[in-house]
């Protein structure tokens, strides 16, 4: 027997004590980690690096107002716009309304210049490009959708229009990969095709995807779009696509600030909880320590081993509570992500592991050492009451 | 431990020279012990007797290096205690004293041969010394068929001779007990008073004892008598 063991055959002195403070430690971290990983998942959506060097345009009045197609050419005009691609929300499902996903009418000719980070990890060939821009009722599809269906290349797709009365017949051209699971969710198919099937939408569209040469000249160019668009019948509204991300996310309200609430609380109930368990655990074990002291162990040594005791306690308790995070965000990735697409991307970083496992052991330093150093300071004599 | 302060005196173990111990209650001091000047020989097995309030535990705390006194000096298995910080001190009681309590003060959460391990674990040695060690002290104390029971699954009298076998296990040239058989019947008392007289005659452990028990106090060689914190008288016992 040596520490780790001694430490492990008393935590056995209250099963019950111990089973309790495990599993209010789990289920704390359990909370705590899938906030924060809600919250790095919502981060990400308002970070996106690949999106440094694009802006969206689109009507001022909201994304159900759309734009007429002469904006694309005074946008391709500006000296820093690298390249426009106009963009569609189709809003179908495909069979059945719960078969839902994201899915546009896209510019197929400058679709793969303007999200090349996107496109790039997909190897898509020279043919396959050519071949979907031919075929002008051909899609493109993200792997992780056409695994989620089964499609594979030539397959045909109906799609139901829910915001457009029209039901197209789609054939999958390309199968692409995306570094983002949630970018491979989409499917894209030619605008022409919606263009011809809803008369209104001729010459229209809902939001230009706007590449610039440089992310350093995103102010002056949004600056001067919508100043050039002001007063017309379509004013316009240009943003960063990060900042353009955000707004859906704002539509739940300022997640961020509440979950981080949350956590904190979590947090704090946690330390209290352990304080009390420990120091009452502590409390007990008055005698016994001060049987360890005039045994021989030091005051340090018995300090150490009960600190101990606590970490591996809440440390057990948090490697737990991750465990049962990382399943749960395996669970929660393709049932919510199919809400909200960005949940497919939701899953438990390395950083968040190491903060909550930090906060664990924290937690048991905290709630340990006090009352241990309490239980230390006392007198042998005092301790013993009977020697 | 170094080995400074040896005793000069060949034999006496404990030395006590004018010790004196007070305890504080807020402002108020209350006096223990005064004066008392106490010589022990190595191998000697003495009780200490006296009403309750007398200081006989609070004098056997400080020959066991557990409590400090205000006053005086005490040399015990060599070493000059006053001038041990914390540390060594701590030290000092693992190498040379063993601890029998009134009720045991086992670890439930251990069986027999963790128990009598414990102060072994401070000691450096590999599994298989503290196996060795832990074993003898067992068999010495005649329990080495309950080792791998815990305290709840002994009686009385078995879990003391653990605490006897622990106390004895790293080997201490002092014993020191308080009120040993205080909470045992008669038979398993007589059992545990005649294991330490085997200690002391067998092994020449040094024995000290705290006891309100007559029969107990017989066990003794010698009984040392306290009254109000002064030493009283010393008998030796004839048996």
């Amino acid at each position: 027997m040596k520490w780790i063991a001694f430490v492990l055959k008393s935590m056995r002195r209250s099963k019950l004590r111990t089973l309790l403070i495990l599993g209010t430690m789990t289920f704390g971290v359990l909370v705590v980690a899938l906030l924060l990983s809600l919250l790095t998942t919502l981060d990400s959506v308002a970070n996106n690096p690949n999106s440094t060097n694009r802006i969206v345009v689109r009507h001022k009045s909201g994304l159900t107002q759309v734009l007429p197609r002469s904006y694309e050419a005074y946008l391709k005009q500006q000296p820093e716009v690298e390249t426009v691609c106009g963009l569609q929300w189709f809003g179908g499902f495909y069979q059945d309304p719960g078969n839902f996903f994201a899915n546009f009418a896209s510019d197929e000719e400058t679709l793969f210049q303007v999200f090349r980070e996107e496109f790039g990890a997909s190897g898509i060939t020279e043919e396959q490009l050519k071949e979907y821009i031919r075929d002008g009722s051909g899609c493109i599809v993200g792997k992780a959708l056409a695994d989620k269906f089964g499609w594979k290349v030539g397959d045909t797709v109906p799609l139901t229009g829910t915001i457009f009365p029209i039901s197209p017949r789609l054939t999958i051209r390309v199968i692409f990969r995306s570094p983002k699971p949630s970018d491979e969710n989409v499917l894209h198919f030619h605008t022409k095709l919606l263009e011809e099937g809803v008369p209104r939408m001729k010459g229209r569209v809902g939001t230009y995807f706007v590449r610039t040469k440089s992310p350093d000249d995103i102010p002056r160019l949004i600056e001067r779009v919508d100043r050039n668009f002001a007063n017309s019948a379509s004013e316009t509204l240009s943003e960063t696509e990060n900042s353009f991300n955000l707004s859906f996310v704002k539509m739940l309200g300022n997640i961020s600030v509440l979950l981080q609430g949350i956590s904190l609380v979590v947090l704090v109930a946690l330390i209290f909880v352990a304080f009390s368990t420990m120091a009452m655990a502590i409390r007990e074990r008055t005698t016994e320590i001060s049987v360890f002291r005039a045994l021989g162990f030091t005051a340090q040594r018995v300090m150490g081993l009960v600190i101990l005791e606590g970490l591996v306690l809440t440390g057990a308790g948090g490697a737990l509570g991750l465990g049962l995070t990382w399943l749960l965000a395996a669970v929660l990735r393709p049932v919510m992500g199919s809400i909200f697409p960005f949940f497919q991307d939701f899953n438990v970083q390395t950083g968040t592991m190491l903060l909550c496992m930090g906060g664990a052991l924290a937690v048991g330093l905290l709630s340990t050492f006090m009352p241990a150093y309490e239980a230390v300071r006392k007198p042998i004599t005092e301790g013993l009451k009977t020697l | 431990m170094n080995g400074e302060g040896i005793l000069p005196q060949e034999g006496a173990i404990i030395i006590l020279r004018d010790i004196a111990k007070s305890y504080w209650r807020e402002t108020l001091e209350i006096p223990v012990l005064h004066g008392i000047d106490l010589e022990i020989p190595r191998g000697g097995y003495y009780a200490l007797m006296g009403p309750s309030g007398s200081g006989k535990t609070t004098l056997l705390n400080l020959i066991a290096g557990i409590d400090r006194p205000t006053g005086g000096t005490l040399q015990v298995c060599g070493f000059e205690l006053n001038d041990l910080d914390d540390d060594e001190l701590a030290g000092w009681r693992n190498q040379f004293v063993g601890f029998i309590f009134q009720n045991y003060n086992l670890v439930p959460v251990l069986n027999a041969f963790e128990n009598v391990e414990l102060p072994l674990l401070l000691s450096g040695l590999s599994r298989r010394e503290r196996r060795e060690k832990v074993e003898h002290a067992l068999e010495l104390v005649n329990l080495t068929d309950r080792m791998l029971n815990y305290p709840r699954q002994l009686s009385g009298g078995q879990e003391q001779r653990v605490a006897v076998a622990r106390a004895i296990v790293t080997d201490p040239e002092l014993l020191v007990a308080d009120e040993p058989t205080g909470a045992l019947d008669s038979k398993n008392a007589e059992e545990v008073l005649q294991l330490m007289e085997r200690l002391n005659q067998d092994l020449g452990k040094t024995i000290v004892i705290v006891t309100h028990d007559p029969k107990a106090a017989h066990h003794a060689r010698h009984q040392i008598h306290l009254e109000k914190g002064l030493l009283d008288k010393t008998i030796e016992v004839n048996r």
